[in-house]
């Protein structure tokens, strides 16, 4: 009883805390003028409209359903909202919440209570969750009002974004805490994990241009591959041809050349390069692969902020969805002034085994080894504020 | 507050010491006693080790070796904590919170319900004349204000035991008045209070018993009336001038006291109470009125005019400077207990 009272009144006074500070209401008016927006754009047979302004546009009714169109919008521009805009305006407002809280004169007013430290600490950093949690939740409400109201659907699942968007703030913060604990500085607290952010941003683009370049190597050895059985093919029918005029293959000093593949390359000067372009591709795929291999194991260790943030794509947009939207442009083959990589990189089967390996990256793996991050760090924290003298 | 089956010392303390970071000794071994229902001071020093001990008490700083109970039970069990009243030195509360929303957090950190909280908050702001600023946000409050706050809050849980850490710091006359009355409140309603001060006439006013700490250890500790035994003492103040004065003095000694060389007496009666004289006053060791009489009546034949006699015993200040020294008369420096500067000193030790 003691606990839940202890647990409610941190709640309730990380509430006050926030309703007295100016930026968590500058966050809310922020959310407020973008459901505003959300509300103001619409689809109809021509286009699309906003406010009362119509824009023709192939992206009409015609082309994705209400549903779809609104959704498609809640996660094109909803969700980074909620995961830059939102999850720094948190920062900034809960950077401060671990050294004010150790600061002299605080600190043993809290510890002096019959609370473990250890609880103290999480509840706190439960507590300081509350920030994205009150702003993704108005963000949500106000999206799943336009949908149900414009739209005509009712799409309880917007409200997903209110845990996975904590959840991935919950990354960013259990760093903030630790720091907050070694550094006792709101400022060095708010630089660091920001460095922080940045540093997992690079291993995941790291992650992603990798992906790019080990799925587009294979593709071009894939395609490298069915070009050597093409010539081949022509070679064996080259052969045929002399053989039926009752020719010889032979040498340039004229002696007969009896091995198959000898007698390939001299009917098709084409297959020597050919086989050359597979002997390269197949050493840039294991170049890639085991470039992409490493930094998919580094990443291991960090929290997986982009794949948690795209299971809320992922549970919106179905796949085929997806690909109908995306793929309008996918028949459109690249320009052949463009060079071997320009072309794969534009290749829209490269994009779409990119995202397939991304999807196929199970829940387990992305929820997991994050989790396990956020626990691993928690843990720290928690046997640092154990141990301190205040 | 229940006291049936109470201790009969809410801080018994055998053993407790702490070194920072293995190196710096800050207590060495405290032994300390506080009874139920008493006002007991804890006065020493800078550095001594004083806010050390309280916050070992409150689980704020671990031990490095602790031995000895807190309310009974030993300490740093954090459910005695539920018990115990803390008011901190330099406490700070969040700025947001107003001056009952500052009773009622630290109240249900305390594990107080809600309906209790509620009942007691109006009652706590009286007794600490807070009543008018009750919803003005604590950011705004004055040192005493907040130093008033700081005290209700510590009895919101309606605690056996109350910690208070310098509470008149920052205090005008009045204030201190007021918090002197509240802890003789609390002593009457058979609460322990426990004052931190560096004020010793405000505890001299208040504690029934005081405890010294000097460098780490418990120097002494009691009752004022045990801390002076012994040197409780008479004095004649004489007119006119320190000769005449001196003079007059010398003749109505009983023979045999000793008289320095630059005519400064400073020796014992024939019965053993050391006797000093200076600048026209006598002083004798005594308490006994009895003894004092035929000195004065030998005075007053003498034609010496006596402005004022009366019996004295040293204050807790005199009490604290004698504690801060050494056999020799060096004043123990501040901090705790010095560390050995080099090796030779090391060795010695």
């Amino acid at each position: 009883m003691r606990a839940l009272t202890q647990t409610t009144t941190l709640l309730v006074d990380a509430y006050r805390e926030l309703n007295a500070k100016k930026l968590f209401w500058i966050a809310i008016g922020l959310n407020v003028l973008m459901i505003a927006i959300y509300a103001g754009l619409g689809i109809n047979e021509r286009g699309v409209t906003f406010f009362h302004w119509g824009f023709e546009s192939p992206f009409n009714e015609q082309f994705v359903s209400k549903q779809l169109f609104y959704e498609l919008q809640f996660v094109t521009w909803g969700v980074p909202f909620l995961t830059w805009v939102s999850t720094i305006l948190a920062l900034i407002s809960t950077a401060a919440m671990i050294p004010d809280m150790i600061t002299g004169g605080s600190i043993e007013m809290l510890l002096s209570k019959p609370m473990g430290r250890i609880r103290l600490l999480l509840t706190k950093f439960a507590t300081g969750l509350l920030f994205v949690a009150m702003q993704v939740l108005v963000f949500s409400g106000g999206c799943f009002l336009v949908l149900w109201l414009r739209g005509g659907v009712v799409e309880p699942s917007l409200f997903l974004a209110v845990p996975i968007v904590v959840l991935f703030f919950s990354y960013l913060f259990c760093v903030c805490v630790l720091l907050g604990l070694l550094t006792r500085s709101t400022i060095a607290t708010l630089l660091l994990t920001v460095g922080f952010w940045v540093v997992v941003f690079i291993v995941n683009s790291a992650d992603d241009v990798l992906l790019l370049q080990r799925e587009s190597a294979i593709l071009r050895l894939e395609d490298a591959e069915a070009n050597l059985d093409r010539q081949i093919a022509l070679s064996d029918r080259m052969i045929q041809n002399v053989e039926a005029r009752d020719e010889q293959i032979t040498t340039p000093e004229g002696e007969e050349i009896k091995d198959l593949d000898e007698r390939r390359n001299a009917v098709n000067i084409a297959l020597g390069p050919s086989r050359q372009r597979l002997v390269d591709r197949r050493e840039s795929v294991e170049n890639w692969t085991s470039w992409s291999s490493r930094v998919t194991l580094l990443k291991v260790v960090f929290p997986k902020t982009q794949e948690t943030i795209q299971l809320l794509t992922r549970h919106l947009i179905s796949e085929d969805d997806l690909n109908r939207t995306t793929g309008a442009s996918s028949d459109v083959p690249p320009p052949d002034s463009m060079s071997d990589d320009d072309q794969a990189f534009n290749d829209p089967r490269v994009a779409e085994r990119v995202d397939a390996a991304k999807r196929d990256r199970s829940l387990a793996w992305v929820l997991g080894t994050s989790v396990g991050f956020e626990l691993f760090i928690l843990g720290i924290a928690c046997v640092i504020f154990v141990r301190r003298d205040f | 507050m229940s006291t049936i089956n109470a201790p009969e010392h809410v801080i018994d303390l055998a053993h407790v010491a702490k070194t920072y970071r293995g190196k710096i000794p800050a207590l060495r071994g405290i032994e300390m006693r506080v009874r139920r229902g008493e006002v007991f001071g804890l006065l020493g020093p800078n550095g001594a080790g004083k806010s050390t001990l309280v916050k070992i008490l409150m689980t704020v700083i671990r031990p490095s070796k602790c031995k000895g109970t807190l309310l009974g039970e030993p300490v740093g069990r954090k459910g005695t904590l539920a018990r115990v009243g803390y008011l901190p030195e330099h406490h700070r509360f969040p700025g947001h919170l107003k001056g009952w929303q500052v009773l009622d957090f630290y109240g249900a950190m305390g594990g107080v319900e809600r309906r209790e909280r509620r009942k007691r908050i109006d009652g706590l702001l009286e007794l600490v004349g807070m009543t008018d600023w009750r919803t003005t946000p604590v950011r705004r409050y004055s040192k005493g204000m907040r130093q008033r706050v700081g005290i209700a809050q510590a009895l919101m849980n309606d605690p056996a035991l109350v910690l208070l850490d310098e509470p008149t710091d920052g205090v005008d006359p009045q204030g201190r008045r007021d918090i002197r009355d509240i802890c003789a409140r609390l002593r009457d309603e058979g609460r322990t209070v426990f004052i931190n001060s560096h004020l010793l006439s405000e505890l001299e006013m208040v504690c029934d018993r005081v405890a010294i700490l000097v460098q780490g250890l418990v120097r002494s500790q009691g009752t004022l009336t045990e801390l002076t035994e012994g040197q409780r003492y008479y004095e004649i103040a004489l007119d006119g001038s320190a000769e005449d004065a001196q003079r007059a003095i010398s003749e109505a000694l009983p023979p045999g006291v000793a008289t320095a060389p630059d005519g400064v007496i400073d020796g014992a009666m024939p019965t053993g109470e050391w006797v000093r004289v200076d600048a026209g006053r006598l002083r004798i060791g005594t308490d006994d009125a009895g003894l004092m009489q035929p000195i004065l009546r030998s005075l007053v034949s003498r034609g010496a005019a006596v402005r004022s006699m009366g019996s004295h015993r040293p204050s807790l200040e005199d009490l604290f400077l004698q504690a801060v020294k050494d056999d020799a008369g060096n004043e123990l420096g501040p901090g705790a207990a010095k560390r050995p500067n080099n090796k030779r000193e090391r060795t010695s030790s």
